[in-house]
């Protein structure tokens, strides 16, 4: 049973199912340091999947669809930023706005364009970047299925959310932008002193966030599931947040708190065949992620300290 | 400059006045402009969605019936989430614990059954509460001694509540027959509707109390308005509770237990989404299923900033929205608006009531106007 379970397509899967959450967490956590909290990953998630989907029913491009979908990010990230830091909005409330707006404007031209709400025609999906001939027989054979599985079957996004990580760890601790982007979340007074604009820094964080997020919508409309479903987020960006806390606020580590999260999933999903010999109904496996993330910020709170300025309005001195 | 010192007192009590119900309005009137031009863009005539939306929420006795209906549970949540906000919290997932008090109205309806209805339907009430608070307690205790943020684990808590229901409806607790729905509740565990308590011939001769579905559900939800500002207002709890929210340094100086205040803050909370849940079983659906709450969890938080978690202006709020949900059935079907409208509405509503200073802006300039227009 162990080895039907312990597959090479159990890894792949905990790295797809990882990606959007990675993507929406690596945006949370810079829009974090940066001072500003976006719970609103969620609804630019949704929106970014919308649209992106949109443009390849239209066009028949899947790549034409992801760059839409993380404009559509960075549009609907526009709204969080005036509102949390121009009207100096509570920023819980402006994100709860917007997972609302983005809930009713998906459905509402889905409706308006497609006729009918619930789900779209299917699109054509990303393929794989890699395609590699499978070697016939003998042990290497076999290592080269795990490689092959393990590293070099994934499409596009999948590889651009394991470099943006990196990019983005080192551009946070390596880089005057995001020394300045620490220092906006830890102490904003001191960087408006130095002459630094808050406004701006803040600005820029929450677009980045929002196109993060878009990347992240498309990643699950284009590349995964290959259709827009309403509300098919499910979560995933409120797991986001919850993989940046475990992650310490950092990049990679909230790429690597998701792919704990996508292991778990791809767990249960592997599992699922075996629920009849145990008999677990599958409502209880699909649970397993929300109660994962409850368990981990349990744990990890406490001894986790994020940015000080944290979820606080600046006003300009 | 004499004419205007003098003008100040009265201009003070204006703006007063201004602050705690302008906004507001003036935020829903922004709100509802915006969804006419995103109709309008979209190729529909908005004053005929607007009109057969008022005609589906107004129209009739039973048209008002279906807006009270539909009130009747947003004034719980809407009770839940600003309760939670008094005390600087923000429960974000009352959809769960709203979930979790109807399974248990709906499981005690049917456990309960042939008791008279004088016990059944109190103890369900209790019940639904006790599980809303339930649903509550763990993000609280995670919230008071670890700090995890309330917003992250009620949500979880709520995907975690809505697939044990659809686990339950499906399995352990599914009526025999197609659909997947718990058995459905006797007489003895349902909240009549109001049209019922009186005769056909008072009915015949007052046609303003047919209200339709409508039932005695909002009689419980108007008591607990009650209740949530008596609690407010007069109790050390309630008391405890604005401290909290409004300074929590001073708060813990001053001696307050913080921790204790918070886990109570968001067990209330949860007992009264839990209640709305309970309004729902026993008062409408009599049975529960996968799909019997469309997001009220989620419009309570719009019915509580809206009415800037004032208990009474809780009810106004609820039932504005209880309106516009009672009503987009009607605007669909006459003006062919898809009923989504309403979800970009109400978040129109929470952002620009968040966002005070648009909607400041535009009161104080149009009452420049006003003041220099009078001159």
């Amino acid at each position: 049973m162990l080895s039907d379970v312990i597959t090479p397509d159990l890894f792949a899967a905990a790295v797809r199912i990882a990606t959007p959450i990675a993507l929406a967490a690596i945006g949370g956590t810079i829009c974090e340091r940066s001072g500003v909290v976006n719970i609103a990953l969620e609804g630019i998630m949704l929106t970014g999947a919308f649209f992106g989907t949109a443009v390849v029913l239209a066009t028949g491009s899947p790549w034409l669809g992801v760059l839409m979908a993380v404009v559509a990010g960075v549009v609907v990230s526009a709204i969080h930023a005036a509102g949390s830091i121009n009207l100096r909005m509570d920023q819980i409330v402006s994100g709860t706005a917007i997972n609302l707006l983005a809930l009713g404007v998906t459905g509402f031209l889905m409706e308006l364009w497609y006729g009918h709400p619930g789900t779209t025609e299917p699109i054509p999906l990303l393929p794989p970047v890699f395609n590699f001939p499978t070697p016939a027989g003998g042990a290497l054979a076999e290592v080269w299925r795990w490689v092959d599985t393990v590293f070099l079957s994934y499409t596009p996004i999948v590889y651009m959310a394991i470099i943006i990580a990196i990019v983005a760890q080192w551009a946070v601790y390596r880089t005057r932008w995001g020394l300045r982007l620490r220092a906006l979340g830890e102490h904003p007074r001191a960087v408006d002193t130095a002459g630094v604009s808050v406004y701006r820094g803040r600005w820029v964080a929450v677009l980045m966030s929002g196109a993060l997020a878009g990347l992240a919508g498309a990643n699950l409309s284009i590349e995964q599931v290959g259709v827009f479903q309403e509300n098919f987020t499910n979560g995933r960006g409120f797991i986001a947040l919850a993989a940046n806390i475990f992650g310490r606020w950092t990049p990679i580590g909230s790429y690597l708190a998701s792919l704990l999260f996508g292991f778990a999933d791809a767990l249960q999903i592997k599992l699922q065949p075996f629920r009849d010999v145990v008999n677990i109904p599958p409502q209880f496996f699909m649970m397993l992620p929300y109660v994962l993330t409850v368990i981990v910020l349990a744990g990890v709170m406490g001894r986790a300290v994020g940015p000080a300025a944290v979820g606080e309005p600046y006003e300009k001195g | 400059m004499t004419e205007s010192k003098e003008r100040l007192p009265a201009q003070r009590t204006w703006m007063v006045v201004l602050q705690k119900v302008g906004t507001p309005i003036a935020s829903v009137a922004l709100a509802i402009i915006v969804g006419s031009l995103i109709m309008w863009v979209s190729g529909y005539d908005p004053m005929a969605a607007y009109a057969a939306l008022f005609q589906g929420a107004f129209g009739s006795p039973k048209a008002i019936g279906e807006t009270i209906l539909r009130a009747t549970p947003l004034i719980l949540t809407g009770l839940a989430v600003g309760y939670g906000f008094r005390a600087g919290l923000f429960n974000i997932g009352a959809e769960g614990q709203l979930f979790m008090g109807g399974l248990m109205a709906a499981w005690l309806g049917v456990e309960m059954a042939g008791q008279p209805w004088g016990v059944t339907v109190p103890a369900i009430i209790v019940a639904s509460a006790l599980a809303g608070a339930a649903w509550a307690f763990i993000p609280a205790i995670l919230k008071a001694r670890v700090g995890a943020h309330e917003v992250i684990t009620t949500m979880m808590f709520s995907y975690i509540a809505r697939y044990l229901v659809s686990w339950l409806v499906a399995g352990p607790f599914k009526a025999p027959g197609p659909t997947p729905a718990s058995p459905m509740l006797g007489l003895s565990a349902q909240l009549p509707r109001i049209q019922d308590l009186f005769s056909e011939s008072t009915l015949a001769a007052l046609p303003f109390l047919g209200l339709g579905r409508a039932h005695t559900g909002i009689v419980l939800a108007l008591l607990a308005a009650v209740g949530v500002w008596f609690i407010l207002k007069y109790t050390t709890l309630g008391y405890e509770n604005r401290a909290v929210g409004f300074n929590l340094g001073a708060s813990e100086t001053a001696g307050i237990s913080v921790q204790r205040t918070i886990v109570k803050a968001l067990c209330i909370s949860g007992a009264l989404a839990g209640l709305a849940g309970a309004v729902e079983v026993v008062g409408l659906h009599h049975r529960i299923f996968d799909q019997f709450s469309a997001g009220l969890g989620f419009t309570g938080i719009a019915v509580a900033l809206l009415a800037k978690n004032n208990p009474f202006g809780i009810i106004p709020a609820a039932l504005l929205f209880g309106a516009l949900s009672a009503g987009s059935g009607t605007m669909q079907l006459v003006a062919g608006v898809p009923q989504k409208i309403i979800l970009i509405i109400q978040a129109l509503v929470i952002f620009f009531v968040g966002a005070e200073q648009i909607v400041l802006w535009f009161v104080t300039r149009r009452q420049k106007e006003a003041i220099s227009g009078a001159e």
